[in-house]
């Protein structure tokens, strides 16, 4: 081996060991400051106020001190919008992949391309004005809400949908592509039967970037409806409290001790729920695939 | 059962269709709002001045200016760590490590950006505060490190993808011939997973430009040009954040559709770039 | 002998409520009558300087009341207008007066429930805690940028100003500044709250918020020798004072005019004082 390719051997070496390590020691800061500042106050209380949590799941009491409004928003904006996108984006990203060809399918491409660009605080600007303008229509019933923040939410990760769901089925062996149709299967079922199952992995993989991104999205979400106070929303017309835009909000606008912890409870509490629907995402990946594969 | 299978591809097809409409629909949308200041004459003065709106200056080339800055230099952070992460865990890392490298990229792309800026705003900003020697701690060198730490596990999640793209049977000629681990990330991968680096790069570098929370929460939101890394400044997202709540009917507003349509022709633009010829993701794959 | 029947009655009414929600006093419960039966929800959105208030009041009539829910939102007083105006919300806050065009132009009423001032704020290490107009000015502008020509330690002053549609930065502008220009190299926070903590986070910012969110985590900086406290806006003394103002397009109606009637009683303006601010009544 010479000296020069020894030193390149080393040197990419050490500078990929380094760059995880330093990602690692970046999460683990960010973790442990968060645990430390925020671990204290977790517990019912942080979610419940002084409100009997049977009362406030029950809707019966609106809770003031705690973060359960928050936390339903956010969860009920990710079902809404991935919901609304999920479809969406796996039909196009099927499209892409197997149907699109030549000239139509870079200019798809490039039109993803710049969808995945649009900052959320355009998408957000957008989803104002176009409230404005229903409400101008429509009259008093429009006005920025759940509904809203859902549908440019959706539009938000639609460019990772559809881009993770292309990439994981060009990916695809070719052998594996080319068997079902030699054996006489038809296109569609070839998608349906072997493709997608086969790239399931990958594809959920995309769902839990989007749903992540879902949950974390401050931008968009206080331009269309997240407010600082506003208890459960009842309706898709509501206005809703978000745990992103909590935290924004406390980190501007703490008054006491006892709010920053809050603030800290709520990030972590955050962090937790991203946590969590990655690890259902993962153990649902496993089964669905097994699942599609042999039924 | 044939009309079926018709219809079904016909639902895919219009699926694409939707969505490569609505991006149309949002820059037809962004340039009929900011319609009145191409108008008036005002594009000129637009890039050129100052915001100072009680003078009747709307310009917003000091935002645009702290936003090409402050991706780049996020960018220049998180891509070598983001590429050196990929091939850790593609080609070095033991199959445990592995696992748990991608499980970690994993979560942090679920760590939302407000959670990041949160906690800079108490870890990092005091700590520049004493570094810089000056001004708040609220600048672009703040905000930049935790921009990077933002777009680094959306980059390494298509490195990592487009590495296992390569053609395995490459890879097990190289073993076969007692190339080294280098050899093969230097020979194999890294030319084989270009469109993916290009592909992840861009997400990245829109991610890094898009963003609102990070610049708005740690750059400080000054309205001047910057003149070092070390200076506070606002980034056309932030703007648009702050600006936001003027009256529809302003000049103020309708400036904001300009930067929104700033933004989006930055990263239309940047697509074009990537796909000049021999450089197309799509014709590699 | 009408009136001390009418006056029993509202008093048995009291002390069945006052039963009813143990620990409320029976003013309270009387002012929060209105809002027996009422139901859905009250979109309120607009100054900061008004949040504290807002938030309280709302929690005392949603615990009064559970059927009815009431959102707070911030985003300066250009948005409470706005918004109010296009009645995206129901009702708008202002920490400054809508101007004739405004007001002409979306039909708002006003109610002027609070008298706030808007005094200039530094880290509590500072010991510059005295400065004149001329100071002032100076520094907002960027010609003083060090503390030391007014006083303080040698470094660089970090000025904090307000976004484009705070209520609290116009009128700060106006009569502080005496429309002088704020330097481009300030930092823009979005709200009172923002203000204060960034402030009491930065040994060497200067700043201006709302006296009601005045604190011993923030010192107050007189201005020409008068101090930003409320005695001295009461008195007239000290003159960056403004209303705090809640807008609604046209009369109010239901809801949107129960809650801007608590605002205005007894329990409304005892929560006004409650949060530092000055009661109109």
């Amino acid at each position: 081996m010479t000296g020069q390719r020894k030193i390149t051997e080393i040197t990419v070496t050490w500078f990929c060991w380094l760059s995880g390590l330093l990602l690692l020691a970046a999460l683990v800061i960010l973790v442990g400051y968060l645990i430390r500042r925020g671990g204290p106050v977790l517990g019912l209380s942080l979610l419940f106020g002084d409100t009997p949590p049977l009362d406030a799941l029950l809707l019966r009491k609106h809770v003031f001190d705690g973060l359960y409004p928050a936390l339903a928003g956010t969860l009920l904006l990710i079902i809404g919008a991935m919901v609304l996108a999920i479809p969406l984006g796996i039909a196009s990203g099927i499209y892409m992949a197997e149907y699109a060809g030549g000239r139509t399918k870079a200019v798809f491409s490039l039109l993803f391309d710049i969808l995945a660009g649009i900052p959320s605080i355009v998408v957000g600007l957008a989803g104002l004005s176009i409230t404005i303008f229903l409400h101008r229509i429509f009259g008093e019933r429009i006005m920025p809400c759940l509904l809203i923040s859902c549908l440019a939410l959706a539009y938000l990760v639609l460019p990772y949908l559809i881009r993770t769901t292309q990439v994981a089925l060009e990916s695809i062996d070719p052998v594996v592509r080319r068997t079902a149709p030699a054996l006489g299967a038809s296109r569609l079922q070839n998608i349906g039967r072997v493709l997608l199952p086969h790239s399931l992995p990958a594809i959920i993989g995309g769902i839990i970037l989007a749903t992540g991104r879902c949950a974390e999205d401050t931008a968009v979400i206080m331009l269309t409806g997240a407010v600082a106070s506003a208890g459960i929303p009842r309706s898709l017309l509501d206005q809703y409290e978000a745990l992103p835009f909590y935290i924004y909000y406390i980190s501007a606008q703490y008054t006491s001790p006892d709010e920053l912890a809050t603030g800290f409870g709520a990030a972590l509490l955050l962090l937790l729920l991203c946590s969590a629907l990655l690890v259902l995402a993962l153990v649902l990946q496993r089964r669905l695939t097994i699942f599609l594969l042999y039924r | 059962m044939g009309d079926r299978m018709v219809f079904r591809e016909h639902l895919f097809r219009s699926a694409a269709v939707i969505c490569g409409l609505l991006t149309l629909a949002i820059f037809c949308f962004l340039c009929v709002l900011g319609l009145p200041l191409l108008q008036d004459g005002h594009l000129l003065s637009l890039l050129s001045s100052p915001w100072a709106p009680a003078r009747g200056l709307y310009g917003i080339f000091p935002m645009l200016l702290a936003s090409i800055l402050l991706a780049l230099l996020s960018l220049a952070l998180g891509f070598p760590v983001s590429l050196g992460c990929s091939l850790l865990i593609t080609a070095l890392a033991p199959r445990r490590l592995r696992m748990l490298l991608i499980g970690m990229i994993r979560l942090m792309a679920g760590i939302p950006t407000v959670v990041y800026s949160f906690a800079a705003l108490f870890l990092l900003v005091p700590l520049m505060r004493t570094l810089i020697g000056r001004g708040s701690g609220l600048s672009l060198l703040t905000a930049a490190p935790v921009l990077a730490l933002l777009i680094v596990p959306t980059m390494v999640i298509f490195f990592v993808a487009g590495f296992e793209k390569v053609n395995r049977a490459h890879l097990l000629a190289l073993d076969a011939l007692g190339g080294s681990r280098v050899q093969k990330i230097i020979h194999i991968l890294l030319p084989g997973a270009r469109p993916a680096l290009i592909n992840g790069t861009l997400l990245g570098f829109g991610r890094a430009m898009g963003d609102t929370m990070v610049s708005l929460m740690l750059a400080g939101n000054s309205t001047a040009v910057p003149s070092s890394l070390a200076d506070s400044a606002r980034t056309l997202p932030a703007h648009i954040a702050l600006v936001m709540a003027s009256d529809f009917d302003s000049m103020e507003f309708t400036s904001i559709f300009a930067c929104g349509l700033l933004l989006y022709l930055v990263t239309g633009l940047l697509m074009l770039l990537m796909r000049l010829p021999g450089r197309s993701p799509d014709n590699e794959s | 002998m009408k009136r001390s029947q009418t006056g029993v009655l509202l008093g048995l009414l009291c002390m069945t409520i006052g039963f009813l929600y143990p620990g409320m006093p029976l003013q309270a419960a009387d002012d929060l009558a209105p809002f027996t039966g009422l139901k859905g929800s009250l979109r309120i959105a607009g100054g900061t300087a008004h949040i504290p208030v807002m938030k309280e009041a709302a929690r005392r009539i949603m615990s009064f009341n559970p059927d009815i829910r009431i959102s707070i939102a911030g985003g300066g007083s250009g948005l409470g207008i706005r918004q109010a105006g296009e009645g995206l919300i129901d009702i708008g806050n202002a920490g400054r007066r809508p101007t004739d065009t405004e007001i002409a132009k979306y039909n708002l009423k006003l109610f002027q429930w609070a008298i706030d001032g808007v005094g200039v704020i530094v880290h509590p290490d500072n010991p510059v805690r005295t400065l004149t107009s001329a100071q002032l000015q100076g520094i907002f502008a960027g010609r003083i940028s060090n503390w030391k020509e007014v006083g303080g330690v040698d470094r660089e002053i970090d000025i904090y100003t307000r976004d484009e549609s705070s209520g609290t930065r116009k009128v700060f502008w106006k009569k502080a500044l005496a429309r002088g220009t704020i330097s481009d190299r300030a930092n823009v926070v979005v709200s009172n709250g923002a203000m204060k903590t960034t402030v009491a986070g930065d040994p060497f910012g200067i700043g201006y918020i709302s006296i009601g969110y005045m604190d011993a985590t923030v010192a107050p900086v007189s201005l020409d020798g008068v101090a930003p406290d409320l005695a001295n806006v009461r008195n007239g003394s000290y003159r960056v004072a403004r209303g705090l103002y809640s807008l609604t397009r046209g009369e109010p109606a239901g809801l949107a005019r129960a809650f801007v009637d608590f605002l205005f009683s007894p329990t409304g303006q005892q929560i006004v004082q409650d949060k530092g601010l000055i009661p109109v009544r």
